[in-house]
């Protein structure tokens, strides 16, 4: 029998590494994710061409369907010319403008022979901002000899800082359970109760987590105790955020889904769900037991 | 894993107050596993420093889940496939009145306990490593899908309670009493179904994510639970599980045939791989079909996310894919012709099968072959490009799906010669019917051979369309080639019984070899799946933001799944061998 299992293990080992082996023979490269570029007004054409390029090769996944360069993808349209093209494909409108409705609303115009399947670029998957739409844009005219005429604005910036606030759950959470109401923090916010904008700077998190479940925990001199209501019965995680955002503010690192256990929360109820079946069990087993006996 | 070998001692028809003991140890066994998981889970995170990610030493991260997460996964669908092959098998018992079937199921059914103890600690250790080594993701997962927590747990310990008392009361409910137990085995294997729906929850959110806003909050839980991939995963794993199941128990035969003593174990053991492998490659067949429709699904989520599973970083893993699908074929044609050989009558039928292996082997090099050839600079001059200027018209879909197709006829074909080796139809209209059965191959072939030439003339979008009317021929000339072949071969006259157990070794080696090609198949294919969201845990909503966020090559990729399928057939030996043991001990007899 041990002959046997040592043939059949041999025989496992031989197929699977006959797997392995093919798969060594494909051509082997690594993707790594694309890296974060910082725009900002002060960043130069030149400068701008180079993000637009990586962020086209790269978080914009645009050579998935598009070349730039001899070899390629034709999915989609040949952008080695996008440059020159760009101002000639709808009568009326410029280089600019075309390519930017190009980028965030591609149905609206198609290129002859090309079918509609390209998402828009400041949706998922590719997610640009304003700020890298524009910088895709200057790399695209780039191309073909062209000059990049885009111009960055701060609107650009805003709308990428206000996604990026948007992104904070633990903002979201302040503004949700009314905290901003009475606590002004990162400069909006009511005067009732103090600021919370450094109130993580000499408070650790654990601190400032039971302040917000049990404000009776601790009171910042100079205001009146009583009028904070409790929040215990706010859900765990959102809590966890609101102290991750104030703890970021203060400069400090903090994890809110980190140090929520993701069970925490659910521990209880999964627990009861385990006593149920096992006293449902045994509930079972004793009627069984006594009908046993009985018989 | 004690608790497995207390339930094979129980499967001998005792009281019902034994069956519930016993079915109640399985409970606490499961209780306690889950308290010790919340225990370490919870444990760890209250003690290590908080932080989005947490490395692991040595292993890593990534490495340590996937192994984990896929380990899992296979013995997963091993339990799930385990009772539907189970449930048919004695289905077919009761209508044929063939204890044998019942025999048959039951001593799958034995293997599930031990297989139920593995599989749940493989899960509690994933749970640990991915509460641990990915706090920030598995904090967002169980805060918006909360509900499908709970039900996830009722939900195993519901299979718990069902799949034990469908194995304790096996002999309690023969005769009369046989119908409830087909009951009880129905409800194990949709409970089951219900606990493999709930968990593709999770991974299939994670590829397309739907049913939330901007900021990643979940706005509408059941358009997250009902996303593009859901269903199509949940069809796909089903037939998978059921192949899966089907190959391993199959697997399992073929050991115990190799160790047989007499030659009456050996007929059981041959019949049993036989029965293991038939339902094996009749779940397999549909499986491509399934594959498209979660093809198409992904594509409809993502041009991008489809782009660069089917052409982009992932492309060459599917000629790798092929290799391994063209390989089962070939395995599972062998082991039927094989199988032949101890049909008195099947000598009629071997003229066929040069003609076959022909058509599975250019299937297989159709299939195999990549778009784009690696080449030097200098032979890709010559080519005019990457594509040969003749083997690249092979590279594409259009004749890649015509392979398929034609390699699944061919191997439906060779099933329904081994069916009808050994008999010879006595009904009047015999000729006629097999004259129809020939001309629905052949039309199936035809439309196949159309399309796929036809395709090369067409858009893309076009050529997407016409895959549909080639799987719609090949399945409607199956469904009308069975319809005629089961009235046809009713009474039929039997040339002479099977000679069970008259098989060559080397057929066992083709079982196995289809178990180890499935499984290393499910890893590929997992590996595929999780990879193409590439940089995101939560495709294009949440980023990978550790070390480990790259893809890698796809040299390191197949060396972690070959790691992973050793180490399963490592742990299914040991379940194999203790179940083996137990059987020769003279208590069991």
């Amino acid at each position: 029998m041990a002959r046997t299992f040592v043939r059949i293990f041999a025989f496992m080992l031989a197929v699977v590494g006959i797997y392995a082996y093919v798969g060594q023979l494909l051509p082997q490269f690594e993707e790594h994710p694309p890296r974060k570029n910082v725009i900002s007004l002060q960043t130069t054409p030149d400068e701008l061409v180079a993000i637009g390029q990586e962020l086209t090769r790269g978080k914009g996944g645009c050579l998935v369907c598009h070349k730039d360069a001899e070899t390629g993808n034709v999915r989609g349209p040949d952008l080695r010319q996008a440059g020159p093209k760009a101002g000639t494909r709808k009568p009326g409108m410029s280089a600019g403008d075309y390519l930017l409705e190009s980028l965030l609303k591609p149905g609206e115009f198609l290129v002859p022979g090309f079918p509609n399947m390209m998402p828009p670029a400041n949706r998922p998957p590719a997610n640009l901002n304003m700020a890298e739409v524009k910088a895709v844009i200057a790399y695209l005219q780039s191309l073909g000899g062209g000059e990049p005429a885009v111009k960055l604005l701060a609107e650009d910036f805003a709308q990428a800082n206000a996604a990026a606030i948007l992104q904070h759950r633990g903002r979201a959470a302040m503004e949700k359970f009314g905290c901003i109401a009475c606590h002004k923090v990162a400069g909006e916010g009511g005067e009732i109760g103090p600021e919370l904008t450094d109130s993580a700077a000499n408070r650790n998190p654990r601190e400032l987590l039971a302040k917000i479940t049990n404000p009776k925990a601790w009171t910042v001199p100079g205001y009146p105790a009583g009028l904070m209501p409790a929040g215990d019965a706010l859900p765990e995680g959102e809590v966890q955020e609101i102290v991750g955002y104030l703890a970021n503010l203060a400069g400090k690192g903090y994890s809110a889904t980190g140090a929520a256990s993701p069970w925490s929360h659910e521990g209880v109820r999964l627990g009861l769900v385990i006593f149920l079946f096992n006293a449902a069990m045994l509930i079972a087993l004793a009627i069984a037991g006594r009908r046993e006996r009985a018989a | 894993m004690p608790g497995g070998i207390t339930l094979q001692a129980t499967g001998t028809g005792r009281p019902a107050f034994e069956a519930l003991k016993d079915t109640y140890k399985g409970v606490l066994k499961i209780s306690l596993l889950l308290a010790l998981t919340y225990l370490i889970a919870h444990g760890l995170s209250s003690v290590l420093p908080a932080a989005d990610y947490r490395a692991l030493p040595v292993m890593g991260n990534r490495v340590a889940v996937w192994i984990f997460a896929q380990l899992h996964l296979m013995f997963g669908a091993f339990v799930l496939g385990v009772p539907i092959f189970a449930l048919i098998t004695e289905i077919v018992g009761v209508a044929t009145r063939e204890q044998r079937y019942d025999e048959l199921a039951r001593e799958f059914t034995k293997l599930l306990a031990m297989a139920y103890t593995v599989t749940a600690v493989l899960g509690c250790v994933l749970l640990v490593l991915l509460v641990t080594l990915y706090p920030k993701l598995t904090g967002y997962l169980s805060q918006n899908f909360k509900p499908t927590w709970i039900l996830y747990v009722v939900l195993i310990f519901g299979e718990v309670v069902l799949a034990y008392l469908y194995w304790t009361t096996w002999d309690g409910t023969q005769g009369a009493r046989k119908k409830w137990h087909l009951l009880l085995g129905l409800l194990v294997n949709l409970w089951g179904t219900a606990i493999l729906f709930v968990a593709d929850i999770w991974v299939t959110f994670m590829m397309s994510p739907a049913g939330i806003d901007d900021a990643g909050n979940v706005t509408n839980l059941w358009q997250a639970v009902n996303n593009h991939t859901w269903m199509p995963i949940n069809v796909h794993r089903l037939l998978a599980n059921v192949a899966f199941g089907g190959a391993i128990a199959a697997a399992y035969a073929a050991v115990r045939f190799l160790n047989a003593r007499t030659a009456e174990e050996r007929a059981r053991f041959d019949w049993m791989g036989y029965v293991g492998s038939f339902i094996a490659i009749a779940a397999f067949l549909p499986l491509p079909f399934a594959g498209y429709w979660l093809g198409r699904e992904i594509y409809q989520f993502s041009q991008q996310m489809g782009v660069s599973m089917m052409g982009g970083s992932f492309a060459w893993l599917w000629i790798l894919q092929a290799f391994l699908i063209g390989s089962l074929f070939f395995a599972a044609n062998f082991y039927l012709w094989l199988g032949m050989g101890r049909i008195p009558g099947a000598e009629r039928y071997t003229r066929y099968q040069v003609a076959m292996m022909l058509v599975l082997t250019l299937g297989f090099v159709v299939w195999a072959t990549p778009r784009s050839i690696i080449a030097t600079g200098v032979e890709m001059a010559a080519m005019g490009g990457s594509h040969h200027p003749f083997l690249g018209l092979f590279g594409v879909m259009a004749a890649k799906n015509t392979a398929v197709n034609l390699m699944i006829l061919t191997t439906f074909l060779s099933f329904m010669l081994y069916r009808r080796a050994n008999r010879v139809p006595l009904v009047t209209w015999a000729s006629a019917g097999k004259i129809v059965q020939g001309l629905v191959i052949a039309v199936a072939s035809g439309v196949v051979l159309f399309y796929g030439v036809y395709s090369y003339y067409v858009t893309s979008m076009v050529r997407i369309g016409f895959s549909v009317y080639q799987v719609l021929a090949v399945l409607v000339a199956m469904a009308v080639f069975v319809a005629v072949d089961i009235p046809m071969l009713r009474g039929a006259r039997q040339i002479g019984a099977i000679r069970w157990g008259e098989i060559p070794a080397r057929a066992q080696y083709a079982l196995f070899f289809m178990a180890i090609t499935f499984t290393w198949l499910m890893g590929l294919m997992g590996y595929i799946r999780s990879g193409i969201r590439q940089y995101w845990h939560i495709y294009g909503r949440i980023a990978d933001e550790s070390a480990h966020a790259f893809t890698m090559t796809h040299g390191h990729a197949t060396l972690i799944v070959s790691g992973i399928v050793i180490v399963f057939f490592l742990l299914v030996s040991v379940v194999f061998a203790l179940a083996a043991r137990h059987e020769d001990r003279p208590e069991a007899a």
